[in-house]
């Protein structure tokens, strides 16, 4: 038997190996398409987040702990925070009907303040917006892009994060379901 | 003509030799020199090369102009100023709220190890290879020919 044909089956033997890694690697890949988006502060205590509100007073969430807090990651020139405004506005509005209402707060990144200003008088919403001037927040939960919407418990822990845009019925859903489970 | 086999052989040696001996004083240079006192502003944005844009492609955080990469720059600038964190720290607080996919330098643990193992494996059984060819080579015998050789090429060039 020549060389060649001994040496052939290891190498196929090794090929065979390396192609079963890659695949066992594709498998593993997170390929989901879901609305909710992974991060690695899910079920963890929700960073430090302090920032400025539109009157001026200072915003701490940790302050916040014992209610259910949703806060939104948002700029007045993207296109899909305008989308979601309406959604926010009537979550926001049915919140506030309940004993247990969720605190609703906007992270407002890299906007100017007028803009923002200008945004809400136009299409209404009456929550605080806290200005993360220095974009500290944003990194601190990790976001990138906006919108993503980040539901807090009242111990603090985050729950869930939501990239792009939310519904108010998906938002309503998930913390009666986050309520529910305690 | 042993003697000068054996003479070749050994400056064949003496020539492998000194360029391993030269390899690895320009690795052992390379690795111990002194690059002198950093700033913390080099020291920012050696940790800022190291970190992917997480909005766009193949730019690092350094290079990226963009909103979200300026923000991290700035948390990097932070915590190198308040001098309490290593770079490998200031990373892994970065990787703790972006993920694992803004490391441009992957980390030798887990699945990511395999970038680093991957090349190193093929590297090693490229030289196994080229050793084992060597030594086929050499292993084959040194024919020489002998008086009847030379007696058939002889007649046969004295024949018309």
């Amino acid at each position: 038997m020549s060389d060649r044909r001994r040496v052939a089956p290891f190498v196929a033997i090794v090929l065979a190996v390396v192609l079963a890694g890659l695949f066992v690697v594709l498998l593993g890949a997170d390929a989901s398409s879901d609305e909710t988006a992974d991060t690695p502060l899910l079920d963890q205590p929700a960073p430090a987040a302090k920032g400025e509100l539109g009157d001026g007073t200072s915003f701490d969430l940790s302050q916040r702990k014992g209610s259910w807090v949703v806060v939104n990651f948002f700029q007045s020139s993207c296109v899909p925070c305008k989308i979601e405004h309406p959604a926010l506005v009537e979550f926001v509005d049915a919140e506030s009907t309940r004993a247990d209402g969720a605190d609703f707060y906007t992270v407002v990144y890299d906007d100017d303040r007028e803009s923002v200003e200008a945004f809400f008088e136009e299409r209404g919403g009456d929550w605080p917006v806290v200005y993360d001037d220095d974009g500290s927040i944003a990194v601190a939960f990790g976001v990138a892009k906006v919108p993503e919407t980040w539901i807090i418990d009242p111990d603090g822990v985050v729950r869930e994060r939501i990239i792009s845009t939310v519904t108010a019925d998906f938002l309503r859903r998930e913390l009666d379901r986050f309520r529910l489970a305690g | 003509m042993e003697r000068t086999r054996r003479a070749a052989g050994r400056g064949r040696l003496i020539g492998w030799a000194l360029l391993g001996a030269v390899v690895v004083a320009l690795l052992t240079v390379g690795i111990v020199r002194d690059r002198g006192a950093e700033s913390s502003q080099d020291r920012a944005d050696d940790v800022a090369r190291r970190i992917a844009c997480p909005v766009c492609d193949g730019e690092s955080v350094f290079e990226s102009r963009n909103n979200s990469s300026e923000a991290i720059r700035a948390a990097i600038d932070e915590r190198v100023n308040a001098g309490t964190q290593s770079d490998d720290q200031i990373i892994s607080y970065i990787e703790s709220r972006f993920g694992g996919q803004v490391l441009l330098v992957p980390r030798a643990t887990g699945i990511d190890a395999v970038v680093w193992a991957v090349p190193a494996g093929a590297l090693a059984v490229a030289l196994a290879a080229l050793v084992l060819t060597f030594r086929r080579w050499s292993a084959q015998p040194h024919l020489a020919p002998t008086d009847s050789d030379r007696e058939l090429v002889a007649s046969a060039m004295e024949d018309p």
